[in-house]
């Protein structure tokens, strides 16, 4: 009797214990997580500087985003973005991946070589990449010269800039990628290649019929990945060019910060966030769901 | 007993004495001193020009005693002055309001109209222009701002380089100009690239650098006329179209480098030949290149034009906070501030012009434009000088301008009109936004 | 042949990927007239432009305030994320689905949406320009939450039932028990917060303006765009090399720890 009142009294300081453990994240939860979520659904309605107190304007936030022409540029510009760094992210990845997984000597020298400009900051990357990218003396039209091509204006051509920074962005995440592709590359079961040889295909095939649809879940995670992070551009193109040329290296991102922290636009930065929140909820959504329908 | 009697008394005419004194100190405190904490820009020649109308006022006024504060660098003028109105921690005065935020500090009433003081009209007519005091007035109907002082914008030509070139008068007109250009811009080291030029201006799209190309060519333009009239946009017509059809054409002729200029100021090295800017700037040549011969005109106009010339210029005028606890005194020392004598004091330390019309005429200041006889050119367009609209988001609207000066005339993408009318609409939708 | 090729392809990786930090840091050292230039080496190095970064920039006390940053939040995600990992995983509460549910959900919100309101919330509290702002809104992580909640449900349950037979405490069995058997996650974890941390830039730029506080990435950016490296691109391979450096040899220490940790979120985001 007296055991069973123990082990119960035991249980119920336990919950007391468990409430204790969790106590910071719901405090922490309440203050960062649900108190700003409601905030910024406040925020939407009204028009603030920080310094003036707020002013409520219902819809003004909304109508002006509409007619905003800088909201849709800043969404194509993440989408010239997607287009070129999710496709050059797989290949290069996939490919470097390969490479590793068949017999070689020192991968794990190659793979962490290729790993380091994961690690280290988007500012250094970009300062690296600012020079390669310099129009008279940078590495690339260097090169280019050396073999009689004309100099490119990679990053003051309105049409190259944002491929430019596509490029980069590629170079400093694919590490990441290499890895998890190879990753997935080891799980697929030998049994299968074997059997596609015996079914009579070449290499291609194998690669058609076996790599690529276990890799499925992989690419997958690389294209959401991606298109989040792309989303979250942000301190490539504010150090390297600002936005420009004529606006073609702005990013959502980018776009959000100016109209709060330059020009002093809380709510209608608050706003633009809020939208561009669910563009990305729904980017996901639709590929998790795309997913579920393959798999 | 006696002595008893003398200490009674000697107490009692103490106590009287100390109450009469208790009384006098209460008197005093009756008629206690003024304090009004003035706020100058954060200058060192300003500090220098404050400190010494301080000083004086101070041995004038013994009641009324101005305590001096400068503004911290470390932040925009603007912000910390809104940090204030909100906190309530304003000065009396400043002499450092920027014409652009006006709307932004009378919208929470932080300042008092002060045209609501007896003498206002008599004292502002007295020192300034009619014409030019009506365009710091406020939508409302009120002066929020006493003009104080401004640095008109014009036009630097370096005479060698023209006179090389086999041109003879100062280019004046877009087509005067562009004829000098294309004399002037050319490849001297033969190495196929043009290194000489006409001019220069800062190709990246930063809102303020168009306060030295679009903005003071518009109001050239346009006669005296800005971005905004009567709160609506204005600018939508053929002086900005024919305004960016003139940076076009200088960028697309090469007159004008498209390259990001490193190495030191192309006026000061004689690399370009034409430079605008304001009167500050002959300070600097003085002090650097001394035997730089050039001259200074009004910005050029379209073709055509006929009358005076305008510009745009940079106003800093004073301004009496309403959390003040003495208007009037407030006010008598903002009039102390703007008489002839601290006029010719501010132009002898900052080389920065005062808003007032008798500037030519006044034998006060005869001496010192003998001495400086280009600061006359500026004090000659200071009455044709324009400053910003009030109006709120003016850095927004400056940068949908300069994406769209961007676009046309330096890239050639978009058309002078379709620019034009892109950034009127811009303007237009911020100012709805705002309304 | 084939493997001369695939060799030929490695190695060329190698120069894509390792060559730019090379010239980084040997251009640094570099004259400036000859860092354009491709060649590896230069009879004139020298640390001048070091020693123009230093007196130009205050980047000591920045590294100094990075470590500072990065140590607390990657201290303080990792107990308290162990603590609530552990409460979920082991220990019975009301409410356990629900807090579940919760974390899974702030992991999917994008900060677009809390950064500005919880920039509000720091300057209401009067945070910002202090170490506050930039240490307490990454103090918990829901990602480690997760994994460590996924690490120690696979924990069996008869070792820890044995230690409460034996009266400890659940402080006591967390922190004495689990812990030790717990390298794996908490190297991962610690790893990712604190690169995390350390790289982050948008969020130090956001609320703190003081010099004296600014982090190391922060000062490099504000370095570089506010001009004052004056074009001088020794100057900037300086910085860039100060900045680098610490992570790069932290990382060549224990890459294969970095690799792993990085490469796990990767799998589990």
């Amino acid at each position: 009797m007296s055991g069973r009142w123990n082990i119960a009294a035991r249980i119920r300081k336990s919950e007391k214990t468990a409430y204790l453990f969790v106590l910071p994240y719901v405090v922490y939860f309440l203050a960062f997580v649900a108190y700003p979520l409601i905030f910024s659904l406040v925020l939407m309605f009204h028009r603030w500087n920080i310094v003036t107190p707020m002013e409520w304007i219902g819809l003004k936030n909304f109508i002006r985003m509409f007619d905003d022409p800088l909201v849709l540029r800043s969404f194509l510009n993440t989408l010239i973005f997607l287009a070129i760094h999710i496709p050059l992210q797989i290949v290069v990845a996939l490919s470097f991946a390969m490479l590793l997984n068949s017999r070689v000597h020192f991968r794990s020298f190659f793979r962490a070589v290729y790993f380091t400009p994961v690690v280290v900051s988007g500012v250094v990357v970009t300062i690296l990449w600012q020079q390669m990218y310099s129009f008279d003396n940078g590495v690339f039209n260097a090169i280019l010269g050396s073999v009689g091509i004309d100099k490119i204006p990679w990053l003051v051509d309105p049409a190259i800039a944002m491929p430019s920074i596509a490029v980069m962005a590629t170079w400093k995440n694919v590490g990441i990628y290499i890895v998890l592709f190879l990753v997935g590359l080891q799980h697929i079961p030998a049994e299968l290649y074997e059997a596609a040889e015996i079914d009579g295909g070449s290499k291609y095939n194998a690669f058609r019929h076996v790599t690529i649809p276990m890799l499925n879940p992989t690419i997958i995670g690389v294209i959401v990945l991606s298109t989040i992070g792309g989303f979250s551009l942000f301190i490539e193109p504010y150090v390297l060019t600002g936005g420009g040329p004529m606006q073609s290296t702005l990013s959502a991102m980018l776009y959000i910060y100016n109209q709060a922290f330059y020009f002093g636009h809380m709510g209608y930065a608050a706003t633009l966030g809020i939208m561009f929140a669910l563009v990305i909820l729904a980017v996901v959504v639709v590929q998790r769901k795309v997913i579920e329908a393959e798999s | 007993m006696e002595l008893n009697a003398s200490v009674i008394l000697a107490m009692l005419s103490l106590a009287v004495l100390s109450g009469c004194g208790g009384n006098n100190a209460g008197s005093t405190s009756q008629k206690a001193k003024a304090e009004l904490v003035y706020w100058p820009a954060p200058n060192p020649q300003e500090i220098e020009l404050a400190d010494s109308v301080v000083a004086q006022w101070n041995r004038l006024h013994p009641d009324i005693h101005v305590q001096m504060q400068p503004i911290p660098v470390s932040q925009s003028t603007e912000e910390v002055l809104l940090a204030a109105i909100a906190g309530k921690t304003t000065p009396d005065v400043c002499s450092n309001i920027w014409p652009g935020a006006l709307h932004e500090y009378t919208q929470s009433g932080g300042l008092i109209p002060l045209d609501t003081f007896p003498d206002f009209g008599q004292v502002a007519l007295g020192r300034i222009p009619p014409e030019l005091l009506e365009t710091f007035k406020s939508d409302d109907g009120h002066y929020y701002q006493f003009p104080w002082k401004t640095n008109p914008v014009m036009m630097y030509y370096n005479l060698r380089m023209l006179h090389e070139a086999g041109i003879d008068s100062v280019p004046r007109t877009y087509a005067e100009y562009f004829a000098a250009g294309k004399k002037i811009s050319r490849d001297t080291t033969g190495d196929g690239q043009v290194d000489v030029w006409m001019g220069e201006r800062d190709v990246r799209p930063i809102w303020w650098q168009r306060l030295f190309d679009f903005y003071p060519f518009y109001i050239a333009a346009s006669g005296g006329g800005t971005l905004f009239s009567n709160g609506e946009v204005a600018f939508d017509n053929d002086a900005g179209v024919s305004v960016l059809s003139f940076f076009r054409e200088c960028y697309a002729k090469e007159y004008f480098p498209r390259t990001f200029f490193q190495g030191g100021d192309p006026f000061d090295l004689e690399r370009k030949a034409s430079h605008v800017s304001g009167p500050w700037n002959v300070a600097h040549l003085q002090k650097f290149v001394p035997n730089l011969k050039y001259t200074v005109v009004p910005i050029p106009v379209p073709d055509g034009h006929t009358g005076q010339v305008y510009t745009s210029g940079d106003f800093k005028n004073i301004a009496i906070f309403s959390n003040t606890a003495h208007p009037k005194e407030a006010w008598e020392f903002v009039k102390f501030l703007v008489t002839a004598r601290h006029d010719l004091l501010m132009l002898e330390i900052s080389n920065q012009i005062p808003v007032r019309g008798d500037l030519e005429t006044n034998a006060l200041f005869a001496g010192y434009f003998d001495r400086q006889p280009l600061m006359r050119t500026f004090a000659r367009q200071a009455p044709y000088t324009r400053s910003m609209d009030a109006v709120p988001d003016l850095k927004e609207i400056f940068d949908a301008i300069s994406q769209e000066y961007e676009a046309s005339a330096v890239f050639g993408r978009k058309t002078p009109a379709e620019a034009i009318h892109a950034a009127a609409s811009r303007a237009h939708a911020i100012a709805e936004w705002n309304r | 042949m084939t493997k001369l090729l695939k060799y030929c392809a490695l190695v060329a990786g190698l120069v894509i990927f390792g060559y730019p930090f090379v010239w980084m840091m040997i251009g640094s050292l570099k004259p400036e007239m000859e860092i354009s230039n491709l060649k590896l080496w230069s009879s004139l190095l020298s640390f001048t432009s070091y020693r123009t970064v230093f007196t130009k920039v205050p980047i000591a006390r920045a590294f100094a305030n990075s470590l500072f940053v990065s140590l607390s939040v990657t201290t303080l995600v990792v107990v308290l994320g162990s603590m609530v990992g552990y409460a979920l995983a082991k220990m019975r509460f009301f409410g356990k689905e629900l807090l579940y549910l919760l974390i899974l959900f702030t992991m999917m919100i994008p900060f677009q949406i809390t950064l500005i309101p919880q920039y509000v919330l720091m300057v209401k509290l009067g945070w910002t320009d202090t170490y506050l702002s930039l240490i307490v809104p990454s103090m918990m992580s829901g990602l480690s939450i997760i994994l460590f909640r996924q690490f120690f449900m696979n924990v069996p349950q008869a070792l820890i039932d044995a230690a409460r037979i034996d009266g400890c405490t659940d402080v006591q069995i967390l922190f004495k028990l689990i812990w030790p058997l717990s390298r794996p996650v908490i190297i991962t974890v610690a790893i990712l917060t604190f690169m995390a941390s350390w790289n982050d830039v948008l969020w130090p730029l956001i609320v703190v303006r003081d010099r004296s506080l600014m982090t190391m990435p922060q000062l490099v950016t504000i370095f570089v765009i506010g001009g004052e490296a004056e074009t001088q691109l020794g100057s900037l391979l300086a910085v860039s090399t100060l900045l680098a450096l610490p992570v790069i040899l932290a990382y060549a220490f224990f890459q294969r720890y970095f690799i792993e940790s990085m490469a796990t979120s990767g799998i589990k985001g």
